[in-house]
């Protein structure tokens, strides 16, 4: 199955994308997350957060979506 | 005939009506931090006609604020963001209760000032306050309308509205200093905070009215180049509130990222206390005080982080080491503070009190 990342905020300039299509299977959201900070080593020690289909879930829970949405903080005021 | 009321567009509405308009008299709003997002917040609420509006900055206007901070224009340069608010919202609106208060929201007045508001609306441009603000409001069961910014994408939620999750459950890990850059760090289109200030206000009157799906429980993102807007859903997470509820009080973020508690005066310096100086002006500005590290902008990070005596950045005016102390603390630096006062005063202390 594949799904479709999107990069929210300040990890567009991490990963250099704002979105992109993986066909990789994951048993879960915080499996995915090692992947991708495996392959953007940019990512490692950001604090952020993974929706999937519209819902932010926890890293044990299973990757059962298709639209992935990775959220950081935002600061700004 | 009809009578003509400030308030007319609001009473035709069903939605609103008399009723309606008299909650809104009856609701009090603290907006803290009154920059981007907290200018125009402030001005559809005050036009709205909530009754009793507080706004809570320490920062004066400044020159590079008005491309953004409508509420203000240039007579109100070098002087305090609440206080001019408050002078131009008196004239928007004389029939509410405006309330200034021209200092920061600190772990110890937070309780104090957040207990005599309903909402909260979170106009801060740092981690600190904004963390602040959540436990204080968590604790006093208030609602806290957050937006925040990063170049052309907003986020929105309303938080701890009827039991409903808080900042913590969405981001429970405050981000380390340096992590999440802020407007003044990389610029910001004047609209952006704009037009997130605004959905602020519009969340906070639709608590008001019990109006409409809310942002509880919702993080809404807007991204303003694409217009793709999302709204994704979060649960609470209950560990997060009870670790507040149960401290009793608000739990201080690691990383200090509010320029406020960066500042220090001299007054508030012992004479016996042993301190590193720090210059960060070009080396032709009067008065030169050569005994004093004339690091400046070639200051050596590795020094500074070794640095067992306390680190006072120094300039002409406080503005340049601000900006130098923030930067220094963003590269880990803890014990790095920036003099208000500018070095010819620092000139006269040194010599009446330490020499």
């Amino acid at each position: 199955m594949e799904i479709r990342l999107r990069y929210f905020g300040q990890l567009q300039e991490a990963t250099g994308k704002s979105e992109e299509v993986l066909k990789e299977a994951f048993d879960t959201i915080g499996s995915l997350r090692n992947f991708l900070i495996q392959r953007y080593p940019q990512l490692k020690n950001r604090n952020f957060k993974i929706a999937q289909d519209n819902k932010i879930d926890m890293d044990s829970s299973p990757l059962n979506g298709s639209l992935i949405d990775l959220l950081p903080p935002f600061s700004g005021g | 005939m009809i009578m003509e009321s400030r308030y007319q567009r609001h009473i035709q509405l069903n939605e609103v009506g008399s009723l309606g308009q008299e909650k809104i008299k009856q609701a009090k709003v603290l907006v803290i931090g009154v920059g981007g997002l907290g200018c125009p917040a402030l001005q559809y609420l005050a036009a709205a006609g909530v009754g009793t509006l507080g706004m809570m900055d320490p920062d004066l206007v400044s020159l590079s604020n008005l491309q953004r901070q409508i509420l203000f224009n240039e007579n109100d340069l070098g002087k305090n963001k609440a206080l001019s608010a408050e002078k131009h919202l008196q004239k928007l609106n004389s029939e509410i209760q405006i309330q200034a208060f021209p200092f920061a929201l600190t772990h110890e007045n937070a309780e104090e000032f957040i207990s005599e508001f309903d909402i909260v609306i979170d106009g801060t441009d740092n981690f600190y306050t904004r963390y602040l603000i959540s436990d204080q409001c968590i604790l006093q069961d208030k609602v806290m309308v957050y937006g925040a910014l990063y170049k052309f994408e907003g986020q929105v939620s309303v938080f701890n509205y009827q039991d409903g999750p808080s900042y913590r459950c969405l981001f429970p890990t405050p981000p380390i200093n340096g992590e999440i850059p802020n407007c003044s760090d990389i610029g910001v289109l004047g609209m952006a905070p704009g037009i997130v200030g605004v959905y602020q206000a519009l969340e906070a009157i639709k608590v008001i009215l019990d109006l409409g799906d809310l942002l509880s429980g919702k993080l809404l993102c807007i991204n303003l180049l694409s217009h793709q807007n999302t709204v994704l859903d979060f649960e609470k997470n209950q560990n997060e509130i009870d670790q507040i509820t149960k401290s009793g009080k608000p739990i201080p973020v690691g990383n200090n990222d509010c320029f406020i508690d960066f500042e220090v005066s001299l007054e508030q310096l012992s004479a016996k206390e042993k301190i590193k100086w720090i210059d960060v002006r070009e080396q032709d500005e009067l008065p030169r005080l050569n005994y004093l590290n004339p690091l400046g902008s070639n200051v050596s990070v590795d020094v500074l982080m070794e640095s067992k005596q306390k680190i006072i950045a120094f300039c002409q005016t406080g503005t340049r080491s601000k900006v130098f102390v923030g930067k220094m603390k963003r590269k880990g630096i803890k014990n790095c503070f920036s003099l208000k006062e500018g070095a010819k005063q620092l000139q006269e202390w040194l010599k009446n009190d330490r020499l």
